[in-house]
């Protein structure tokens, strides 16, 4: 798993590809805690290259969604596809996030 | 039958995931949807008993895959601490919860699920091919 953050005007766009999943979970909760305590409100989680996602991936994507809506922000889901669209469906995260 | 014997532990997660996707691809329903459904279970099951149930100690979890024509199961056994997934209620989606959502994953996406806690463990799970439910199509 990659986490890239990149940081345009009052946008933040994170791009996560491969496995997000109980092992690289970790990886990325220091990610969103810095995204959270630099209160950056427009939030974009780019999945278009992610292959898998387990229950512990979701809880850090519905984390930071929490965290940032508490700042007064928005967080943006795109590119679902395959098992992570069957993930969120399931979990019924489409009626958060338009996917 | 498949067999797959290896440590308890995250690390070996992925390697384990990768012999169940194999393995599902093995039934033949030439669905992604099928195979993504029990590759996310069976990801789950082990979560749990390298999370929870090796909380303490290290161990092994062995893994059985049983491949029928239109079916597939997964027993894991694993000599951990015992977790009862008809014991853990459903969570509240509404509430967006971050975590104890495994057991629903499980539950939601396999078709029989059954737990017998002892020396070892067994979960076994089956997932059935349906056309109607996948709309997908066999080679």
């Amino acid at each position: 798993m990659t986490c890239t953050r990149t940081d345009q005007g009052d946008k933040t766009t994170l791009v996560i590809d491969g496995l997000l999943d109980a092992v690289s979970t970790a990886d990325i909760r220091p990610i969103i805690d810095a995204v959270v305590a630099d209160r950056r409100n427009l939030v974009t989680v780019d999945l278009a290259s992610l292959r898998l996602i387990d229950s512990s991936g979701v809880g850090a994507i519905i984390s930071l969604y929490k965290r940032v809506r508490a700042n007064g922000g928005e967080v943006a889901v795109t590119g679902l596809r395959d098992q992570p669209l069957a993930i969120f469906k399931l979990l019924r995260l489409d009626r958060v996030f338009s996917i | 039958m498949i067999y797959v014997r290896i440590p308890g532990n995250l690390r070996y997660r992925d390697l384990a995931v990768r012999a169940v996707a194999a393995a599902s691809k093995l039934v033949g329903t030439g669905d992604r949807h099928f195979d993504d459904e029990v590759v996310s279970a069976f990801g789950e099951a082990f979560n749990n008993i390298a999370l929870h149930g090796y909380r303490d100690h290290q161990g092994e979890v062995e893994i059985e895959i049983e491949v029928g024509a239109d079916w597939l199961t997964i027993h894991l056994r694993d000599r951990g601490a015992s977790f009862d997934v008809s014991d853990i209620p459903d969570p509240d989606l509404d509430t967006l919860p971050e975590s104890g959502l495994g057991i629903f994953i499980i539950r939601s996406f396999m078709d029989e699920v059954s737990y017998l806690a002892g020396e070892p463990n067994l979960l076994s799970m089956t997932k059935r091919y349906s056309e109607a439910d996948h709309g997908g199509t066999r080679p």
